[in-house]
């Protein structure tokens, strides 16, 4: 029984909100009440911010100029092959472009195999003992697709100085903020250095470049009493010897 | 919205971006603020939507209206990013007291990403001067009295616009509660495909090792 049908003068005296006698239809009140919830939602009239424009026309640049490809990177333990889809493949892939790869997949499965060797092979060939100084280029992951970065890497007698500089990342604290980590062929991380915000970051590492060649970034909150990875990497990236 | 916007931003090309951006990004960020009730958060998920939109532009039928698309991209992308948001936030069982906002809120509902992006425009739409009354009204809880004394104008003036406002939004909003809408819904906001859910969850175990 939901009464009488509200006529269109009592369903706008209603919603605005203003007398309009005894009204017996009760799903119409109902529905009325709902839309003004929403009218009276402060974030429904909420204006993104003005950069959110540029950041969006850069995030889908980003992803069209991504190849979709897998990252060399050395390959995960057997304990960690099954690595979280969002993180191990390249950001952004188009649906049509994804599925062709897949289709080929076991092409590509060989041949990256080949590649991972040789680029590996051209690391470790490639190093030279008196290298002082690596760079890297940072890749966004799904979970904050609008981040990039770079990060340089040099030796002095402390240990290897990390200078990170990434955009796109939005601030975290209250608990919650960036950790940088070292990764090597077996899996093994080493933690670099926690930070806020990606601009101009300065980390440290005991271990060379040289054996943990790929550096990520995770998102990582201190109330959860767990000292590992979180597992929500939002950059990664791997070395390459730069010129001097 | 023309056909070569849409063809131009399946190639990720940047003024056609741009121009759909301008668009509906206030849209897409109203579903995205409203679901997610987090300025950050929205402005997250407003970027992830276009570029999943752009990942899956290929099979869209540009025959259909942009706007319904891009909501149904929105709603399951601001899904993802509650999943996420819970994720990072868990605690020990142990330690959570009924009170706990994992055990007492409920995940964002699909249906309110339609709904706040009909209200939106509806608001978007009107005319500044109504819109302006309306807001008073509706989010700051002022009387017509009050309204009047803030914006300077009669009480008669503010009686009118707010009239004239919610008529208008009346009508554009009607459609929100007709019995065939969840029919339409799946008609017409479907997206021309669906494709993988993204940010498939890692096992505790997966994520010790994922740094």
């Amino acid at each position: 029984m939901t009464g009488e049908p509200m006529n269109d003068d009592d369903r706008i005296a209603y919603l605005a909100g203003e007398p309009t006698g005894s009204i017996d239809d009760m799903d119409a009140r109902a529905d009325l009440d709902e839309l003004r919830a929403l009218l009276a939602d402060p974030g429904l009239w909420d204006e993104p911010a003005p950069t959110l424009e540029d950041a969006v026309v850069s995030a889908v640049a980003r992803a069209a100029a991504t190849p979709p490809v897998r990252t060399i990177a050395p390959a995960p333990p057997a304990a960690a092959t099954t690595v979280r889809t969002s993180e191990a493949v390249a950001p952004v892939i188009s649906i049509d472009r994804h599925r062709r790869w897949t289709r080929t997949v076991s092409l590509l499965g060989a041949a990256a195999a080949v590649i991972a060797v040789v680029a590996t092979m051209v690391v470790v060939t490639g190093r030279q003992d008196d290298s002082e100084s690596f760079s890297m280029t940072l890749e966004p992951t799904e979970e904050v697709p609008a981040a990039q970065g770079s990060a340089t890497l040099t030796k002095t007698d402390s240990g290897w100085r990390i200078e990170l500089d990434a955009t796109g990342l939005p601030r975290r604290d209250e608990g919650r903020f960036y950790q940088a980590w070292l990764r090597n062929e077996d899996g093994t991380l080493v933690p670099i250095g926690t930070f806020n915000e990606g601009a101009d970051v300065v980390l440290w590492a005991g271990v060379s470049p040289l054996d943990f060649s790929t550096l990520t970034v995770t998102e990582e909150a201190a109330d959860d009493g767990d000292q590992a990875s979180s597992g929500i990497r939002v950059l990664a990236g791997t070395i390459s010897p730069t010129d001097e | 919205m023309t056909a070569d916007d849409i063809d131009g931003f399946r190639r990720g090309d940047a003024d056609a971006v741009r121009q759909v951006y301008r668009e509906y990004g206030r849209l897409v960020y109203a579903v995205a603020r409203n679901m997610l009730a987090s300025k950050e958060l929205a402005e997250e998920a407003t970027q992830q939507t276009f570029v999943k939109a752009w990942q899956a532009a290929t099979s869209f039928d540009s025959t259909r209206a942009l706007g319904p698309w891009l909501t149904t991209i929105a709603r399951r992308t601001c899904i993802d990013l509650h999943r996420r948001e819970v994720r990072r936030s868990a605690v020990n069982l142990d330690d959570v007291t009924a009170a706990h906002p994992s055990l007492v809120t409920a995940g964002p509902d699909m249906d309110q990403g339609y709904d706040a992006w009909a209200v939106r425009q509806a608001i978007d739409d009107l005319p500044d001067d109504e819109r302006a009354v309306v807001r008073l009204q509706h989010v700051e809880g002022l009387s017509h009295v009050e309204i009047a004394a803030q914006l300077g104008v009669p009480i008669g003036t503010v009686k009118s616009r707010s009239f004239r406002a919610h008529r208008r939004l009346a009508a554009a909003l009607g459609h929100l509660r007709e019995p065939d809408r969840e029919h339409d819904r799946e008609r017409d906001h479907q997206p021309a495909r669906t494709f993988d859910p993204p940010n498939p969850e890692p096992s505790p175990d997966e994520r010790r090792t994922l740094g």
